[in-house]
């Protein structure tokens, strides 16, 4: 049965509509129990089940206070299931981390960070005035932003989704932070950073923004938000920051030796490429870019110091097995490659020389 | 003689710059003692966190690049007077590899 009622929805009726309507939410939660339907074309991979898990599990999130000091965890202000506590930026942390965990386990069958529901921690007011966000290896960490430029970072779920991202990242194909692989491990936390405010918002890939971070800056700023997807190097124009100076073509990768060679630059090329296939697909993003995306970043196919050809070339790969070697989603892949100036890694199947496929997490 | 720090990377990539001319200091001395007793050669690698700072600080001929994890003890205190004494300059080309 095509599902009708997009996932994200029967998500807020099973969950918000019990009281006052338990016969829609009762029949929303046996939606989302059912298995998808087969459109997902031919050659589903084995080990990664599109089809949803039989009990849904939920989220462990753990979200900690850092009080102004650059200390973690800090104090442990709200558990899975306590009710708000009216700190907008523990309650912003706590739904962020519900709508990243609800994509991963609803649309990709993956339960948290390791596929194993390890919880998800959370510190917000890290530091004073601290203008940055970040993963430390164990946990999402938020500063308040000093008031002028930054306005705090829990209030983007693209941001929360990316900071996910990169425990997600770090527990499967674990790219070098450095280089190609770098820019390619911050352009797999924009990809599904934006997937997760896509999903939990319904929009599809015509209707979405495609921005990174849109509300972290301050109104006085000239600017939409940090990044965007798809038109890298157009995010900001201000006075103060200057211009986004993201690149959104291979000819233009930036060779440098600041962070870690440019990451949150060079992403700027394959985000690009993953924004026009999918807005050349239509539809939801996460049914087919995300998934082809999410296939080749668990396939264990992946080097830790893979290229953007090498990515091109996986993503092609599961694109095919997915979807069929003649599809237009492998196609639309194909495409938005090419029109950034990534020619795909040459080879039968992604070449003969990668590593065999590891076992998936 | 100047100190140059530089932080780059951050969630959103941004660069910024504090320069301090040392000699123009009115606490020349107390500088020159912080800059000297700096373990310019004692730095051992760090692995990369995402999302997290860089900072390279210079005073020629000494250049270091410090996680933000390794910015504790006399770096840190460096970093805090740099940062009390010049204004930060945004931007500007992104360093060129191997200089």
């Amino acid at each position: 049965m095509p599902e009708i009622v997009p996932p994200y929805l029967l998500d807020r009726i099973a969950e918000s509509a019990g009281p006052r309507f338990p016969l829609a939410a009762e029949a929303a939660r046996r939606a989302l129990l059912r298995p998808p339907s087969p459109r997902l074309g031919p050659g589903p991979l084995p080990e990664q089940p599109s089809a949803l898990p039989d009990a849904p599990s939920a989220p462990v999130r753990r979200i900690s206070d850092a009080e102004g000091l650059e200390k973690l965890p800090g104090r442990l202000v709200r558990r899975e299931g306590e009710p708000a506590t009216g700190d907008e930026a523990v309650d912003e942390a706590y739904n962020g981390l519900g709508d990243t965990h609800r994509l991963f386990e609803r649309v990709f069958g993956r339960d948290s960070i390791d596929g194993a529901g390890m919880p998800l921690e959370a510190t917000v007011h890290f530091g004073d005035r601290y203008d940055n966000a970040f993963w430390d290896g164990e946990r999402m960490v938020f500063g308040d932003g000093d008031g002028e430029v930054f306005q705090g970072f829990t209030g983007s779920l693209s941001v929360i989704g990316h900071e996910l991202a990169h425990g997600v990242t770090e527990h499967t194909a674990r790219l070098r932070y450095e280089g190609q692989s770098g820019a390619l491990n911050e352009h797999v936390s924009d990809a599904f950073g934006a997937l997760v405010e896509q999903y939990a918002l319904g929009q599809d890939a015509e209707a979405a923004n495609w921005l990174i971070g849109e509300g972290i800056f301050t109104p006085e700023v000239e600017g939409r938000a940090l990044r965007s997807m798809l038109e890298p190097g157009t995010a900001y124009d201000d006075d103060v920051l200057g211009r986004d100076p993201q690149p959104g073509h291979f000819r233009d990768y930036v060779e440098t030796s600041d962070d870690h060679g440019g990451v949150h630059l060079n992403s700027g090329i394959p985000n690009r490429a993953f924004a026009l296939a999918a807005r050349e697909l239509g539809g939801f993003a996460w049914e087919h870019v995300g998934r082809i995306w999410y296939d080749a970043l668990v396939s264990g196919r992946l080097r830790e110091d893979e290229t953007f050809a090498g990515f091109a070339a996986e993503t092609l790969r599961t694109a095919g097995e997915r979807f069929g070697a003649e599809s237009r989603e492998r196609q639309a892949v194909l495409r938005g490659w090419q029109a950034v100036g990534v020619e795909p890694e040459a080879g039968d199947d992604a070449g003969a020389d990668r590593p065999a496929p590891r076992s998936a997490e | 003689m100047d100190v140059i720090v530089q932080r780059s990377g951050g969630l959103a990539g941004l660069r910024l710059t504090w320069q301090v001319e040392v000699d123009a200091q009115p606490d020349r001395d107390d500088w020159v003692l912080l800059l000297d007793e700096l373990p310019w050669h004692e730095v051992p690698a760090a692995p990369p966190e995402p999302d997290r700072y860089v900072y390279r600080i210079s005073c020629p001929p000494n250049e270091v690049e410090l996680a933000e994890r390794q910015l504790t003890g006399p770096w840190q205190q460096l970093v805090e007077r740099v940062r009390q004494t010049a204004s930060p300059q945004r931007g500007g080309a992104p360093r060129r590899p191997g200089r």
